[in-house]
């Protein structure tokens, strides 16, 4: 298969430049009908020729292609995506190490930069930069027509240097400025406190220093509370994923062995099943996990395994639901850039599938009062042609379920947490064990 | 067999001596293996015309805005479309209180025919219920093949719900609406998407005239808002008012692509001022009016800088059904051979419609959207509105009233309308 391919494309290769010079009559020739995978190349090198021949401008055939490879992979999903050979130089270095910057995640929709989530304890976010967010200008300047990493670039710059950004917001008519000054931006991913003689822990996203940072928590909370934990609260709201070995590993750290998550390819023989060491970082500890609705990917397959195996509590809001797993596939060596390819579903130890439910909370709990909206953010099912969950005639019966939510009262501040004060009231109150043994009967 | 060894050396020299045709090919090679690999490893069974689709609409999508890849089954759709004759029952409607309200029934129209009045309400289409059901889907049931019947429940004031047949016809809206404005004539067209616009401009213009008793002292055309429309309904509206000459020229990549179009000899009313309204949301068709108009000294143009969608879109079909291709081709410039693209047309005056407060609001244009083309003249890409430049209205003005329809009325009425008509031809001879 693999060496047969590049031949065909060669093929193809030929067949364009053929067009180029004698259109008519090349397509005029009949040809036997040849496979689809040649019919379909050639196709694609008739447009690129007449392309070139008919636009209204000049066009660079080599970047007609990669906008063609793009397209071909942003047409699967949602997730799939092309890296030129920049974007992907771009992305490892991205994955460690410390930048100036803004401090938030930000990627490439519809051609215009998006904000995927401010980074806690950053610029960004204290400047009030929200998810869902789209970066039109920086310093009055459009962003369009730049590539992700070039605008990426100009946001980057020496730490203490003012920066002003102009965003669009759904739901505001006008353009909103920010000014912000550049700073190092330090991922610190797990922050951990004692809340109420509880310890609370929250993981702004699973990088690989995600295992790590919740292991330091765990014991120097530990030794803060005398000793003895008496509960958890695990909070990922907000959290919109990162590695999978990481949610493994965090997973792994509530659960003696046994399974996480198991992934599964196209062919019923490509699963593979990742599975907890033995052993528990805070046994018999009550466990709440908070979720919202921008809790994803690897904050939904911890959240879906503490539900799964009964290893706690979650509580919040219906999590993201994307279930699927991207493989990063170097182009020859990376020399070309690599694709980012969805091979992979992600199954909870039951066997459930999250991609477009999501997880849903053991107990609904709201972060805003009820407006009638509260259900209605944006979630992976809510993306253009976002992939669907296979169990759909579950998901109907499930949908028929009437959730009840419990909303914050009137005048409630969000910045009192209600989430977070039910988790402390649940854990506090005595009820926890009880709550549990009901959720697992 | 001998044609394909043939082709196959000419390409390898081409390969050999072009740098830019051998990336090409090379990358040409790369896309068949991502084809394969993204077959082999995705997540679901993909089809090689899922992805070349997907392909040819990046390839096409990254152009620019206005250029895109339209698969068979679209392509096919679309053309049938074209050639069936969608027919209406000749009513404006509204939402109002869950149901559909008749705005207004056009007199040529069937359902007026049949006898639907203004004010009336349509409770049910061919027995569904409207009632709660969005505007689009309702206004869809009514919508049929030109002849066929259909059967509509409505209800008038003081009158039980009866059931009416209406046999649908081919029906324009009105997109003229004309009326003195303080002794003035004012026209506003909403598209230019109609074929009978030019006509019906004409009989507007007529109407007015003789409501005025005899003489339009002057005409404000009002192209706010209007998205355009049809090329050669924009070349005759501008000929109306125009005695022969260019309208616009579209060009090409190629010389050879170039094309004229040319107002017609004769003027409607060759001596009466005209003020033609803009803003940031006239596109196309109102931008070569507008363009037109104010290169050739005809009109003063008042509002906001235009959208500045300055391109020409060809569909190619490709052949054995393999769908089409949307493309820009060409590029539009007004007589005096300034591009619209991706700038507008610039008011003489500039006028907001509200206050930005303080500083400029942006508006959504041409050059908002991602990748668009630029103007070919770089000078007049780089044109910048400064808040400065602009009046807007004072505080104190309702918001219920137009303030640019106001200004277009001061400049008919004084003679600012010489001496921005006399500054506009000093800064073309410039």
């Amino acid at each position: 298969m693999k060496f047969v391919l590049p031949a065909i494309g060669s093929v193809a290769a030929i067949a364009l430049f053929a067009f180029s010079t004698s259109n008519q009559a090349a397509i005029a020739v009949e040809r036997p009908s040849y496979d689809d995978t040649f019919e379909q190349l050639d196709l694609f090198a008739d447009v690129l020729a007449r392309v070139r021949n008919d636009y209204v401008e000049g066009v660079n055939d080599s970047e007609l292609i990669e906008e063609a490879i793009n397209g071909m992979l942003q047409s699967l999903d949602p997730h799939s995506s092309y890296l030129s050979p920049d974007s992907f130089k771009e992305f490892q270095v991205n994955t460690s190490g410390e930048y100036g910057g803004l401090g938030m995640e930000v990627t490439m929709e519809d051609g215009f930069v998006k904000v995927i989530s401010p980074i806690d304890d950053t610029p960004a976010k204290r400047a009030g930069i929200k998810a869902g967010d789209f970066i039109t200008e920086i310093e009055g300047k459009n962003l369009l027509g730049l590539s992700l990493s070039e605008a990426v670039d100009r946001m980057r710059g020496k730490p203490g240097e003012p920066i002003t950004i102009t965003v669009a917001r759904e739901g505001e008519d006008d353009t909103l400025e920010f000014s912000l000054t550049r700073e190092i931006i330090k991922r610190q991913i797990v922050r951990y406190e004692v809340k109420d003689g509880l310890a609370y822990i929250r993981i702004s996203q699973f990088n690989e220093k995600a295992a790590e940072g919740l292991e330091t928590a765990v014991n120097s909370l530990r030794s803060e509370l005398g000793g003895k934990i008496p509960g958890i609260i695990l909070d990922l709201r907000g959290n919109p994923g990162g590695r999978l070995d990481q949610s493994v590993k965090v997973s792994s750290a509530f659960l003696d062995g046994g399974e996480v998550v198991s992934t599964r390819g196209r062919r019923p023989n490509d699963i593979d099943s990742y599975n907890g060491e033995r052993g528990e970082l805070a046994k018999g500890v009550p466990l709440v996990v908070l979720i919202d609705g921008a809790s994803a990917s690897a904050s939904e397959i911890v959240a879906g395994a503490v539900q799964d195996r009964e290893r706690g509590i979650i509580m919040g809001m219906t999590s993201f639901g994307k279930g699927s797993v991207q493989s990063i596939i170097p182009l020859r060596g990376g020399r070309d850039g690599a694709i980012k390819l969805t091979t992979q579903r992600y199954y909870t130890p039951d066997g459930r599938s999250i991609q477009g439910t999501g997880i849903d909370p053991d107990i609904a709990v709201s972060a805003v009062p009820d407006d009638g909206e509260a259900r209605s953010s944006r979630r992976e099912s809510d993306l253009p042609n976002s992939i669907e969950n296979e169990n759909a005639d579950e998901d109907t019966e499930t949908e028929a379920v009437e959730v009840i939510i419990d909303y914050p009262p009137e005048g409630f501040e969000v910045e009192d947490d209600y989430q977070l004060q039910k988790a402390i009231e649940l854990l506090k109150s005595g009820t926890y064990t009880q709550k549990l043994a009901e959720l697992t009967q | 067999m001998l044609g394909g060894a043939l082709i196959l050396s000419s390409v390898v020299t081409a390969a050999e001596t072009d740098p830019e045709r051998e990336d090409a090919f090379e990358k040409l090679e790369l896309f068949a293996e991502v084809m394969a690999l993204v077959k082999e490893s995705y997540v679901e069974d993909i089809t090689d015309k899922e992805l070349v689709e997907g392909a040819l609409n990046g390839a096409l999508s990254s152009l620019d805005p206005h250029s895109a890849y339209t698969p068979p089954v679209e392509f096919k759709e679309q053309r049938e479309a074209v050639k069936r004759e969608y027919g209406g029952l000749g009513i404006e409607v509204t939402q109002e209180s869950g149901l559909v309200k008749v705005n207004h029934a056009l007199i040529n129209g069937p359902a007026y025919g049949a006898g639907i009045r203004d004010g009336d309400y349509i409770t049910a289409v061919d027995g569904v219920s409207v009632r709660d059901k969005d505007l689009d889907t309702a206004i869809k049931g009514m919508r049929g093949e030109t002849g066929e019947p259909v059967t509509v429940t409505v209800l008038s004031a003081n009158k039980a719900p009866r059931d009416i047949v209406v046999v649908r016809a081919q029906v324009q809206g009105r997109v003229v609406r004309e009326r003195v404005e303080q002794g003035l004539g004012y026209v506003s067209i909403e598209t230019f998407n109609n074929n009978n616009l030019t006509k019906d401009l004409e009989s507007a213009l007529q109407s007015l005239k003789s409501e005025l008793g005899g003489t339009i002292p002057g005409l404000i055309i009002d192209l706010r808002g209007n998205r355009g429309g049809l090329l050669d309904q924009s070349v005759s509206v501008s000929s109306l008012f125009l005695d022969g000459g260019e309208v616009l020229s579209a060009r090409g990549k190629a010389a050879s692509d170039n094309q004229r179009y040319n107002a017609e000899p004769g003027e409607l009313f060759p001596d009466m001022p005209i003020v033609v309204l803009v803003n940031s949301g006239s596109a196309s068709a109102a931008e070569i009016v507008a363009g037109a108009l104010q290169d050739r000294g005809r009109a003063v143009v008042l509002g906001r800088r235009t959208f500045g969608k300055g391109s020409v879109q060809s569909v190619i079909p490709l052949s054995r059904e393999r769908g089409a291709l949307r493309m820009t081709t060409q590029k539009y410039y007004t007589p005096s051979g300034k591009s619209i693209q991706g700038r507008g047309v610039i008011p003489d005056l500039l006028i907001a419609a509200v206050e930005d407060k303080g500083k400029l609001r942006k508006r959504f244009r041409e050059d908002s959207l991602p990748n668009f083309l630029k103007n070919p003249n770089d000078d007049e890409t780089d044109y910048e509105e400064k808040y400065e430049d602009v009046n807007f209205p004072p505080e104190s003005w309702p918001d219920t009233r137009d303030y640019q329809l106001r200004k277009a009325v001061d400049v008919l009425k004084t003679s600012r309308y010489q001496s921005l008509l006399a500054a506009q031809d000093a800064a073309f001879k410039n």
